[in-house]
């Protein structure tokens, strides 16, 4: 593997794509198909113009074909993540957002950018989203404790990002409290 | 086309601008202390009259109907006579700060005047010196905006609030602060505060647009102060510097720094835009009242008009011009111009520039306007709404407008397109270009049916997208005559025109057929393109099948309205004579069978007074759906059985959650399953707008008064069933009602536990005989042990048993549904089969019941040969003649006793009686005596040939037997015998009979079936059909031969017989 050491203790972000492609999204079949049943389960029936719900993998699937349009999620939209942004920046605590949804925006913003409203400023505001939030988690580096940790409203990817420093720091910290230095003066 | 005049006029700085109330001319005032007045009709070149008795920056200017004001820095505001220069008296002086600005309201009585002081002046233009104060603020006013119908006046404060007057209480009061919208601007030297902030009432006084420190443009409505999405537009940024709306509430104008842009308020999308002097910032800006004039000045001290901003393609900015047709929308709003320009409309609506579709909506607008909004005003009672209307002139119709014919899912053109059709199959979509249409079909389902598009030099103006193919109309113009064109989804099959004659228009399309599947796609050839509707101007509905062969032309009662198909059947919406005085708009619906015309349904469409038919559909099922103007959806269940179908309400869209707080409407595709697809309309959007906004679904919901939601829903998940049961033919159920089923069950018995728990018996024994699944009720029984309600249980097993010991309830739907939906009436058919059996006891011509008389039968004769006819007839009539039938009959039969020495007389008595045979030809001539008789005949026989059939029979050979034991022995020879004899006797008969016989022609035939049905009888034992048909034979010749045949088995018969009785 040629990842540096500190990145391969923890779970690459296309591995985390993956993981999120499970998902269910809702989309906009343009074909018809009877409920067929996959490994993960069984999707469908497709019936043009209802919606349906079928994991993220088969959207983008089906996107690619161009036999679907994938509807956005009720999150993935300029107002939702404007108001996101503003609570980001004036809240000390994370906004809650979707567990997964780093990884849902890019492939949809990847694969479906035709289907989004905007989807340029969508993609601003991600990144806003993204940098308030990760200087939100450098800020916490300072409350770190050797023993716990909690994260919440914290998401799959950002989590996947601290964690090879995190835990590097934390095993240091126990370290420190287990066998402190012995003091000097006496 | 668009030209943009600019003269430059005051120094730079802020300036000032309005119009006159004709538009004939505009105010400007500026840095330079003058007002001048344009000719708005006379170019650049004019030299304005001026007027320049203020002493300071005039920075205000506005108009009434009588006067003309004028605001400076040096606290005066000033009052001019109409359009003139002429100064007529001070209007009011402010405490040392500059005028900010001046209000006249809509009625010309009174004017709002800001300052910088922290009150509004309300000056009565009666008596200048009554003047009253609007207290209340922190911070000088620096605009005021009068509501449309003068009852509110919104002010905005140099500290960023919008404060709204109610100005019908006495004294005014506040009746909002709208804090934090406007930008914040206390420096009174700063350029933004040179912008103008001031909010801008759509006509229609029910929102007002104002521009947000966001720089945005936002819409709040009067009626809950809610804000509503924003304009906007990627090239339309930075500060929003001025505001105007077009003088019918259709166009919006915003200025950004120097560059203008026009907006559509219902898609709030740019229409068109023009750029200023650049660097300069235009300060304010103001639509003509009169006409397609903007006009702007900015802070170089410029005035700039610009004619024609809005060009033809779209709807007029001064004329009230937005169609309603066929939208959906909710009436809950004013058309745009209805209002505060209506008086001036009139004026304007001289030069027509608009093109015919928008005409033709013309003629409908004052439908929604008059009584519709009136109703909704009562319904949704605001008061101020009330107060606006006053000043207008109210024209109450007397009659109802009627609603002209509309093609469900169609929208007029907006931006030069339009949707023809707009359904779950598909769009059918036109695009205007200049010398032809383009028209494009797109639909959902790719994977069966291809999308395409066309140059259409046509113009087609209605569309429909069916099952199987897509049908287009076109109005007769100059030179060709009204065609519809239809185009099957189906690589092979070529489209097919269809002419009307010349003058004659097509109201309406529609195409149907069974429904297209990915499975029966390929099929398409073979099960045929479906078939074609068209409601013509001559009054009736064309049928056309799917290959353009004219199958019928049905007359249609009243006036085409609208009309929708399915698979089997198309639903005309159509009015029975004229709307009525109070309102209804008096639509009826007829359901007619496509393939044998058929009526099914007929009745009167559910529109309530005063609303009107928005959308005609189908659901998914391939039930009829509607949707009126209170914005209720109806389906209609039950629709296969006649005359049973009723309109079940499965949403009332006033009633959404989603609706609370929000302007918006919805504009109905279709109902798949449980959820209302449509397409949503924010604000006062009618139709919806290009690009093709994604579909919405709604989930339904009745609405049910109680809140239960639980019984809600299992209430329209048995609607759904009861639907799909009655889709079925001959099968039982499908799957998918059964897991339905097994569904809704589950939901019951969560109801009935929750009524266990709460101790309603009766409520749970209610709920438990809805229950669908026989399994069930042993989870029912078990709730009811667990409750510890033994009586509950007991009740759930009979139920259960109930339920087991009747007939299946599937079975019994679908017998239901055979007897329904049979062509022909079981009754007819019942009559059929049991009429030969049905006995008339008055028309019965069967002769009396033979009493068999054994004993005499052997006084009649001998008759040998019945199979010889004439001979026999001779002889048969004779006997018949002189005796009783029934002997005769048996005579017939009875061979045995016949004599030689009988023999001839016989024949002699035959040949007179031949003369006067009239009584029993009647008995011989009826067929069924004949089989009355057989049983005889066959005894007769019988007796001595097998086995007798009865006692009486035994007793009656044993009766005859002493005596006729010598006659039988010689029986055989005597029959031969006979044989010959009768021959002769027939040539005799033949002979003498010759002139008489015609008078019988009928005996014979009876007579001789007679005896060959006994000759058969006593053959073997022959079945009464071949008996009869036999005797139909009988007449023929070869009877004749055939006889020798049973001579002989007679012949054999009788030695057996002989035996028997030997022994």
């Amino acid at each position: 593997m040629a990842l540096p050491q500190s990145l391969r203790v923890s779970v690459t972000p296309p591995e985390l794509e993956l993981v999120a492609s499970q998902q269910l999204v809702e989309i906009v079949p343009l074909i018809a198909m009877e409920k067929t049943a996959f490994i993960s389960g069984a999707y469908g029936p497709l019936r043009p113009p209802n919606k349906a719900k079928v994991p993220l993998w088969m959207a983008v699937n089906l996107k690619l074909k161009k036999k679907c349009h994938i509807v956005a999620p009720e999150w993935l939209n300029v107002e939702f993540l404007q108001e996101r942004v503003n609570l980001e920046t004036t809240q000390p605590t994370f906004s809650h957002l979707p567990l997964r949804f780093a990884e849902i925006a890019k492939v949809i913003l990847d694969v479906a950018s035709n289907d989004l409203d905007n989807p340029d400023k969508i993609r601003s505001l991600l990144k806003d989203l993204r940098e308030a939030r990760q200087a939100k988690s450098r800020d916490g580096l300072k409350e770190l404790d050797h023993s716990e940790l909690s994260l919440p409203n914290l998401c799959s990817m950002e989590i996947n990002e601290i964690r090879p420093y995190f835990v590097q720091a934390m095993n240091v910290l126990t370290q420190l409290v287990r066998n402190p230095v012995p003091d000097p003066l006496r | 086309m668009a030209k943009v005049l600019v003269t430059a006029s005051h120094g730079k700085g802020a300036t000032c601008l309005t119009f006159s109330r004709d538009g004939q001319r505009a105010f400007t005032g500026g840095q330079d202390c003058i007002v001048r007045i344009w000719k708005i009709n006379e170019g650049a070149e004019q030299e304005p009259s001026t007027a320049a008795e203020a002493e300071d920056a005039v920075l205000c200017v506005a108009a009434a109907d009588d006067y003309w004001f004028s605001g400076s820095v040096d606290t005066e505001a000033r009052r001019y006579l109409r359009d003139s220069n002429e100064f007529d008296a001070p209007l009011t002086t402010v405490a040392g700060v500059p005028v900010r600005s001046i209000a006249v309201d809509p009625k010309s009585r009174r004017v709002a005047v800001t300052s910088d002081e922290l009150f509004v002046r309300m000056v009565d233009m009666e008596d200048t010196s009554k003047s009253t104060r609007l207290e209340g603020y922190s911070s000088g006013v620096r605009s005021a905006t009068w509501h449309p119908s003068g009852s509110h006046l919104a002010t905005c404060t140099c500290d960023g609030k919008i404060v709204v007057w109610d100005m019908i209480s006495e004294p005014p009061r506040i009746e909002k602060t709208l804090d934090g919208i406007i930008p914040k601007v206390l420096d009174t030297d700063s350029s933004e505060f040179t912008y103008d902030c001031s909010v801008v009432w759509h006509t229609s006084g029910q929102h007002f647009f104002v521009a947000t420190k966001g720089h945005e443009i936002i819409t709040i409505s009067r009626s809950d102060w809610s804000k509503s999405a924003p304009f906007s537009d990627k090239n339309a940024t930075g500060a929003i510097t001025a505001l105007a709306v077009s003088p019918n509430g259709v166009y919006l104008a915003s200025a950004s720094q120097s560059r203008v842009y026009i907006w559509s308020t219902e898609t709030k999308r740019v229409v068109t835009s023009h750029l200023g002097t650049p660097g300069s910032a235009i300060t304010r800006l103001q639509f003509s009242p009169r006409q397609n004039l903007v006009a702007w000045v900015d802070t170089d001290g410029a005035f700039s008009r610009w004619t024609k901003p809005i060009s033809d393609d779209f709807p007029d900015p001064v004329k009230a011009a937005i169609s309603t047709k066929g939208s959906a929308t909710v009436a809950v709003s004013f058309k745009p111009g209805a209002d505060f320009f209506a008086d001036e409309l009139g004026a304007a609506n001289g030069d027509d520039t608009m093109d015919a579709d928008t005409n033709l909506d013309d003629d409908m607008l004052p439908l929604d306007d008059e009584w519709i909004v009136d109703d909704m005003d009562g319904a949704h009672s605001t008061e101020p709404k009330e107060a606006e209307r006053v000043p207008f002139v109210k024209e109450m119709v007397s009659i109802t407008k009627a609603q002209p014919p509309f093609q469900p899912g169609s929208t007029p053109f907006l931006n030069k397109k339009r949707y023809l059709s707009h359904n779950l199959i598909g769009v059918i979509e036109v695009t205007d270009t200049d010398d032809a249409n383009l028209v494009t079909v797109e639909c959902f389902d790719k994977s069966t049916r291809r999308g395409y598009n066309f140059k259409d030099n046509f113009r087609y103006d209605q569309g429909y997208l069916g099952e199987r193919g897509a049908v287009f109309a076109c109005p007769p113009q100059n030179e060709h005559s009204a065609r519809v064109r239809y185009r099957p989804f189906s690589s092979t099959s070529s489209t097919w025109d269809y002419e009307l004659r010349k003058e004659t228009k097509c109201l309406g399309v529609a195409a149907g057929g069974a429904a297209l599947t990915p499975k029966n796609v390929s099929d398409i050839e073979l099960d045929g393109y479906g078939f074609v509707v068209i409601a013509t101007s001559e009054n009736d509905l064309t049928f056309l099948s799917g290959t353009g062969r004219e199958r019928r032309i049905m007359a249609l009662p009243g006036e085409f309205v609208t009309m929708i198909t399915s698979a089997e059947w198309v639903l005309v919406v159509h009015r029975a004579g004229s709307t009525t005085i109070d309102g209804s708009q008096n639509l009826h619906f007829t359901m007619i069978n496509e393939e044998d015309f058929s009526v099914r349904q007929r009745d009167i469409l559910p529109v309530p007074k005063g609303h009107t038919l928005k959308w005609m559909g189908l659901t998914d099922q391939g039930a009829p759906a509607m949707y009126d103007s209170t914005g209720c959806l109806h389906i209609m269940t039950k629709y296969r059985i006649p005359h049973h179908a009723s309109w079940a309400r499965v949403l009332d869209t006033n009633f959404l959650e989603r609706r609370k707080g929000k302007d918006e409407s919805y504009w109905p595709v279709g109902v798949t399953g449980d959820n209302f697809i449509c397409l949503i309309l924010k604000g006062r959007q009618e139709h919806p707008s290009f690009p093709r906004p994604l579909l919405q679904e709604l989930p339904l919901q009745m609405p049910f008064r109680s809140s239960a939601r639980q019984e809600e829903m299992l209430a329209r998940e048995t609607m759904q069933i009861e639907l799909m049961f009655d889709n079925l033919d001959e099968e039982l159920t499908t799957d998918d009602i059964v897991s339905r089923e097994k569904a809704i069950d589950k939901e019951f018995v969560k109801l009935i536990h929750t009524a266990c728990k709460e101790g309603r018996d009766a409520r749970a024994i209610e709920l438990t005989k809805l229950i669908h699944q026989l399994p069930t009720f042993d989870i029912v029984s078990q709730i009811a042990d667990f409750f510890h309600q033994p009586g509950l249980k007991e009740k759930v097993i009979t139920i259960k048993t109930d339920r087991e010991e009747a007939e299946d309830r599937l079975i019994v739907a679908r017998s239901k549904r055979r007897r329904w939906l049979k062509q022909d009436a079981p009754l007819r058919q019942l009559a059929g089969t049991t009429n030969p059996v049905r006995v008339d006891p008055l028309g019965d011509g069967r002769p009396p019941p033979v009493i068999e008389r054994p004993g005499m039968a052997r006084v009649t004769v001998p008759i040998i040969e019945r199979t010889q006819y004439s001979s026999l007839n001779a002889s048969t009539s004779q006997r018949t003649a002189t005796q009783e039938s029934p002997s005769w009959d048996d005579s017939v039969v009875d061979s045995s006793p016949a004599a030689e020495k009988r023999k001839r007389p016989d024949l002699e008595d035959s040949f007179p009686s031949s003369d006067f045979p009239m009584p029993p030809p009647k008995q011989r001539a009826n067929p069924f005596a004949r089989k009355d008789k057989n049983p005889f005949a066959r005894k007769a026989d019988a007796k001595t040939i097998r086995k007798s059939e009865s006692f009486f029979d035994k007793v009656d050979a044993a009766e005859s037997e002493p005596p006729r034991k010598p006659k039988t022995s010689t029986k055989g020879k005597e029959r031969e015998k006979k044989d010959g004899g009768p021959k002769q006797a027939t040539l005799f008969g033949m002979i003498s009979k010759g002139p008489p016989k015609p008078k019988k022609a009928l005996t014979p035939q009876p007579v001789d079936a007679q005896s060959d049905a006994q000759l058969e009888s006593q053959m073997t034992d022959v079945s009464m059909s071949e008996l009869t048909i036999d005797s139909q034979e009988g007449v023929g010749g070869q009877e004749r031969e055939y006889s020798p045949d049973w001579e002989e088995t007679q012949v054999d018969d009788d030695p057996s017989l002989m035996a028997i009785s030997d022994a």
